[in-house]
């Protein structure tokens, strides 16, 4: 009887929505964006690694730029709140690149985005977050002195490049484990 | 929790693509259910079920440590 009543619960239960494809989320842009994102990325990355390298050196584009606020090692004229500074502007291109890259290729939908890629991007994100951590952790403990300041470089992007690097790597493993 | 949608799909003679065009998912998350690692949504169960044309009870069950 229990189950009888079950069933007529079930049958009963219209489902209107069966042939929506896709997970409504409202954070994330369509998929063609995608390329973009990678082009940004990797440019980004070149670029900025390009920009370590030189020991923040290369700098071919100067502009006078607004800064809320400065502290200069030699220029104490432009330091304090609100003043207009100039300055190279190729790490900062970099750290945009980067980062607008980064965000568009984690947050762009997949070609078929359903709640099973949903869950892979949600706990790649857990994952980096907490790996990113780990590894901050010992950085902490093991770099010290002006070599530190490498790892505050790397770590502004690290977040999102350990995500893209575990969502790309979770998404493989689901294509290639097939019947 | 465990499901028998790979005996289901071979009685209607399906492949894992066309029962995730059907349902409008992608085959790879047919694939993670048929391999028990991924639990599907509330919503996806009951499609799954009703294109089956059976009760969710019957191809979706709990299993011990559930």
């Amino acid at each position: 009887m229990i189950y009888l009543s079950k069933c007529k619960v079930f049958f009963t239960f219209d489902l209107s929505i069966i042939n929506r494809t896709v997970m409504k989320t409202n954070y994330l842009l369509p998929h063609k964006y995608k390329t973009i994102g990678w082009i940004l990325f990797i440019l980004g990355i070149i670029s900025g690694l390009f920009t370590v390298y030189s020991g923040y050196d290369y700098e071919p584009i100067r502009i006078k730029v607004f800064s809320i606020f400065n502290d200069a090692v030699f220029d104490k004229e432009a330091d304090g709140f609100f003043k207009i500074i100039e300055t190279g502007i190729a790490s900062e291109l970099s750290s945009i690149a980067i980062i607008i890259g980064g965000l568009v290729i984690g947050f762009t939908k997949e070609k078929v985005e359903d709640e099973f890629i949903y869950k892979l991007r949600k706990d790649s994100l857990v994952w980096a977050i907490i790996f990113n951590y780990v590894v901050l952790f010992f950085a902490i403990i093991l770099i010290y002195d002006l070599a530190f300041f490498h790892v505050l470089v790397f770590n502004m992007f690290t977040p999102l490049l350990f995500f893209i690097i575990r969502f790309n790597f979770l998404k493989l493993k689901s294509n290639s484990h097939d019947e | 929790m465990t499901n028998n949608l790979k005996v289901e799909r071979a009685i209607l003679n399906m492949t894992q693509a066309d029962l995730a065009k059907k349902i409008g998912v992608s085959r790879q998350s047919i694939n993670a259910m048929e391999k028990n690692k991924y639990v599907p949504s509330t919503v996806l169960a009951l499609k799954i079920a009703k294109l089956f044309k059976k009760p969710v009870e019957s191809i979706f069950f709990l299993e011990e440590s559930d």
